[in-house]
């Protein structure tokens, strides 16, 4: 197993683990439990909040683990292959075997590297092989094919591991390795001293009838005595030639003919890749296990020493199907446990809320420094380790160029080389987020807070400031910025593009993607189109600007009351649409208020009329009452007529009443408005009405300032106010009580109000300004109904304020006027 | 007192209670139900005044006040139901004498019709009595030599402190005085909490000179500034 895998796949498992023991012991302890409703819900978020964290953990890790695992093994030789005999480390061992097999054959030296002498102890990777093997860097197959030939590889001196004896025979060890059975066959110079070197008995029979069998098209192996059937694999040096027959089945070792880079086999026999004289005649055969098994040898010093090439790569290609097939396992039991979230989803919230009250603790500064730890975590060692971008560089250059696929790759390697981070990341994400939707804005813990509260504060100031200048300056002043900004910006990209140019098409370089051109240039120039349109937007808009502001003037003047003068923008405005609506609500205001005029008009028109005809049948009847009383009539016959001339006249009173009271609704009151003193008003309605209150059987308190109060009103109409008022109050307090005149002034109102005890019990919940409202509900006093509302409505036309207040019996009508302080002084002077 | 007076209303009831109401007081009455009819009955010279109604058929009262002002030079009471300023002022300026409004006061009627008779009978023109040395405002005039004030010809009986009051506002007709200003004038002290003793007079000068008390011609209240004697033509 990768250790890398190991280590990281324990770090989640750890925090998991201590999570869930908090989250438990927070579950059953003392204090926890009480604070939700049903011990229930709270199993159920503990348990919807854990299917969610260890979902998305398992999710992501898998994720993570096996791209990453995908990424860094993309390279030259992706082991994609179930079958580890077809993956190119396998055949790359086949051709360094088949070379040293051939050196024995020839009588060279053994020295291949890697060699296959015992003793040493291989345990590196296959990534470093593959690696070494890169960086032998073969640039061509004649060169490689030179290289066979003389039967040694000459590496540079800390590559080659200790260098071993040179020998001439297979090693003990070959003998022992029943991985790979070899026949080797050396080339006859004369017949004595051909030599026969082999790790199985009767090894040329066991080969050969290997073979004839084949050519005997007996395919299955299996049925062979000799041959084992767990061996599979089989390759044939003969007359320069390597045939291979793997899986019972003829492998086409040279296609095409010509060795080239894609060649699956690295072996002589092609066209280009002739064997040298001294290997004429030297016929090898080998047979690799189908499951090759590790072995180990004792030294003579004690040592244990092994090699197992085969054993390796089947091990690790193995291995690497069991580490995808563990992946998946977790992707689906994380899935799996996403949907037991998913099905818990609602009552998860608690739990969210929890842990969100625990986060608000947290200052944002720490927030902060967290995730940049975090982040640091994850990125760093990428960026930091000289063998990430060594391997990044090494794995794009030999294609001649970084592509964009290179720099992604590259990018998406630095991220995930360290990718427990990134699912670190992925929680803290989630726990800011979470504590952002549960915790309030203010609630959230800043050692800066102050800091930041005084420069919202000064923002706010500013902004305040800048919108008391009108809209059209401001939108001139940020469209002037912009469009210098925009013009800088088109100036740089514009430079941009000249170089750009230059180099593709002057400099003689062609266009060669570098880092600098991909990364800067090239996206500078894409940003220019936007740029420029954001420029030719820019200076459009000058035109929408001014729209702005038309469109602005226009909604105030419309607010100021022009109704009659319409907004006309230019036939391609952008706001014109707006603007025509603009004055469609114009022209329905127009409309309105016209419509609104004349129904007012009419209603006016109306109660006159109703007057009128009120009026004219009413004046008969006071007349022939008048006349009537004249006439020489029985003493009840008087008494009648009496009754009729005063109750005409109480209907005379009632009729005038309701006509002022109407016009008044209709906004119909004609008002002479003129700076009086409220003060003297006053003390002329008292002293006009002294007779009637020297009548009544009610003391009238007065309360007024020595001082004159200026407002303005209309004079004879507040005077009915008053007239009414203290009519009012006459009419309705109790025998014998106190009636309270009062005028008081504050800096900006004058408040007089007329006070008196009622008679009757006040009921309650009643507008006594209403039209024909009284205090008691019997009508049979002389009183119209309508003296508060007219004394409301008088007021209101005046430009003040009337209310009424009860309190028990207690009756207050207050009537406010806004004070002109200019005009007291100018009195006074 | 046997004027001819002409009662012009397109309501027969009222023309015959104003009518019984007049002759009641010894004057000779004739009777019109629409303009028209105003306009046939008014070029007899018997009749001395005429009352009309403003809302009547076929002529109303104002256009056929401008027709009867072509023809006559005679006293002219409008009637009518129309209770606003404007419609009073609006009367006046059309050439009325007077104006009236329904439901009358028959009282006050007769007192009206007796007054603008007077004017137009009994007293000389304005010019005349302008000339010698009198102040004339309406049905009032004022001399200031004597000091005393006749209405309608009648002199009126007021006390020493009226008849200052009246000076001073008959004087400066329309001018607007404060209570403070009138008795600092008219008592020659300084005034102090002085409205109702200055109202006081006020009231009693309106019931001498007024022919309603309750809604004065002459003597009126600007509420919240002080009292004025009105200028009428």
């Amino acid at each position: 197993m990768d250790t890398k895998w190991n280590n990281t796949d324990k770090d989640p498992g750890e925090a998991l683990e201590a999570f869930v023991a908090e989250e438990v012991r927070e579950a059953m302890g003392t204090g926890g439990a009480a604070k939700l409703l049903r011990p229930g819900g709270r199993v159920k978020a503990l348990a919807g909040f854990l299917a969610f964290f260890l979902g998305m953990t398992l999710v992501l890790s898998s994720l993570c683990a096996a791209g990453d695992r995908i990424v860094w093994e993309r390279g030259p030789s992706p082991r994609w292959e179930w079958d580890w005999q077809e993956t190119d480390a396998f055949r790359d061992e086949v051709s360094r075997y088949l070379r040293e097999f051939l050196a024995i054959g020839a009588g060279g030296e053994v020295d291949s590297y890697g060699g296959l002498w015992a003793g040493y102890d291989n345990t590196y990777s296959i990534v470093q092989e593959e690696a070494v093997r890169g960086w032998l860097g073969f640039g061509s197959a004649a060169e490689a094919a030179t290289a066979v030939d003389m039967g040694m590889v000459t590496l540079s001196e800390q590559d080659v591991p200790a260098k071993p004896e040179e020998k001439q025979e297979p090693d003990a060890a070959y003998q022992a390795d029943k991985n790979v059975l070899y026949f080797i066959e050396s080339a006859p110079e004369t017949e004595a001293e051909r030599k026969i070197y082999t790790n199985v008995e009767n090894g040329r029979d066991f080969f050969l009838e290997a073979e004839r069998l084949r050519y005997e098209n007996v395919i299955d192996w299996s049925q062979v005595p000799q041959v084992q059937k767990e061996y599979n694999f089989f390759l044939t040096f003969r007359d320069g030639k390597v045939s291979i027959v793997h899986n019972g089945q003829d492998v086409d070792v040279y296609a095409g003919g010509i060795y080239t880079g894609d060649s699956q086999w690295f072996v002589p026999g092609y066209d280009n890749f002739p064997i040298s004289e001294e290997l004429e005649g030297v016929t090898v055969c080998m047979a690799v296990r189908q499951t090759p098994i590790r072995y180990f040898r004792t030294e003579q010093n004690g040592g244990v020493t092994s090699y197992n090439g085969f054993y390796h790569i089947a091990q690790q290609v193995d291995e690497n199907w069991q580490f995808y097939r563990t992946q998946l396992w977790l992707f689906i039991s994380g899935l799996l446990c996403l949907g037991l979230w998913g099905l818990l989803w609602k009552a998860t919230g608690p739990a969210n809320r929890k842990i969100a009250s625990w986060t608000a603790h947290v200052w944002t500064e720490v927030r902060f420094l967290l995730v940049l730890g975090c982040a640091a975590w994850t990125f760093l060692p990428g960026l930091l380790g000289m063998d990430m971008i060594y391997e990044i560089l090494y794995s794009s250059y030999g294609n001649g160029g970084y592509s964009f696929v290179d720099w992604g790759m590259a990018v998406l390697r630095l991220a995930l080389v360290n990718f427990p981070g990134l699912i670190a990341l992925y929680w803290l994400w989630w726990l800011l987020r979470n504590d952002h939707k549960y915790n309030p804005k203010e609630a959230r813990r800043s050692l800066l807070r102050p800091f930041l509260g005084k420069l919202q504060a000064l923002f706010r100031f500013l902004r305040a400031r800048d919108l008391k200048r009108p809209v059209e300056k401001r939108l001139a002043r940020n469209h002037a910025a912009g469009l210098a900004a925009l013009g800088l910006l088109a100036l740089a990209e514009l430079a941009n593009l000249y170089a750009l140019i230059y180099q593709m098409f002057f400099s003689g370089l062609g266009l060669y993607l570098d880092g600098e051109i991909l990364f800067i240039q090239i996206p500078l120039a894409l940003l220019g189109i936007p740029l420029f349109a954001a420029l030719l937007r820019a200076w459009k808009s000058r035109g929408l600007a001014r729209d702005i502001a038309a469109l602005a003037d226009q909604v105030e003047s419309v607010r100021a009351g022009d109704l009659e003068r319409p907004l006309v923008l230019p036939e391609d405005a952008d706001l014109r649409r707006t603007a025509e609506r603009l004055n469609d609500i114009q022209a329905g205001m127009r409309a309105a208020v016209a419509e609104q005029t004349r129904s007012e008009r009419m209603k006016v028109e109306l109660v006159s009329n109703v007057s009128h005809d009120l009026k004219t049948p009413l004046t008969s009847i006071l007349s022939y009452a008048e006349l009537l009383r004249q006439e020489d009539l029985p003493p009840a016959a008087a008494d009648y007529a009496k009754i009729i001339d005063q109750k005409a006249q109480r209907l005379k009173t009632m009729v005038e009443d309701v006509f002022e009271v109407s016009k008044a609704a209709a906004d119909q009151l004609p008002v002479h408005l003129e700076r009086l003193d409220l003060n003297k008003l006053l003390r002329q309605t008292l002293a006009d009405m002294d007779g009637v209150i020297q009548a009544s059987a009610l003391t009238v308190k007065v309360e007024l300032p020595e001082t004159p109060v200026m407002i303005t009103a209309d004079g004879k109409r507040l005077y009915r106010v008053f007239q009414n008022l203290l009519d009012n109050a006459l009419r309705y307090a109790l025998e014998g009580s106190r009636v309270y005149l009062r005028l008081k002034t504050t800096e900006s109102a004058a408040e007089a109000s007329v006070r008196n005890t009622s008679r009757s019990e006040l009921p309650e919940g009643v507008d006594f300004t209403a039209r024909f409202v009284r205090g008691d509900a019997s009508r049979t006093d002389g009183g119209s109904g309508l003296g508060l509302s007219i004394a409301k409505s008088f007021t209101e036309a005046c430009g003040g304020e009337f209310r009424v207040e009860t309190l028990a019996d207690l009756f207050t009508a207050i009537v406010t006027f806004p004070v002109e302080e200019t005009g007291e002084r100018r009195l006074e002077r | 007192m046997n004027e001819c007076i002409l009662i012009v209303d397109d309501d027969p009831e009222i023309v015959a209670a104003i009518a019984i109401t007049l002759e009641r007081e010894g004057y000779q009455v004739r009777r019109a139900y629409d303009g028209l009819q105003a306009l046939d009955q008014c070029l007899d010279p018997a009749v001395k005044l005429i009352l009309i109604d403003v809302m009547m058929p076929k002529l109303d009262g104002l256009s056929a006040l401008l027709r009867i002002r072509e023809r006559r030079n005679l006293p002219v009471i409008v009637l009518s139901a129309k209770s606003e300023d404007t419609d009073k002022i609006l009367g006046l300026s059309m050439g009325a004498d007077d104006y009236v409004t329904k439901p009358y006061n028959p009282q006050e009627l007769v007192a009206r019709v007796r007054s603008q008779l007077r004017r137009y009978t009994a007293l000389g023109d304005v010019h005349t009595e302008t000339r010698r040395g009198l102040i004339v405002n309406g049905r009032l005039s004022y001399d200031p030599a004597g000091r005393v004030l006749r209405a309608d010809g009648d002199e009126v009986k007021l006390t020493p402190t009226e008849t200052k009051i009246v000076d001073l506002l008959i004087r400066h007709p329309g001018q607007i005085f404060p209570a403070e200003e009138i008795y600092r004038r008219v008592w020659n002290e300084d005034a102090f909490s002085c409205e109702n003793t200055v109202m006081v007079h006020i009231r009693r000068i309106r019931e001498k000179i007024e022919l309603n008390p309750k809604e004065p011609d002459y003597v009126k209240v600007v509420w919240g500034i002080g009292y004025k004697m009105e200028q009428h033509g």
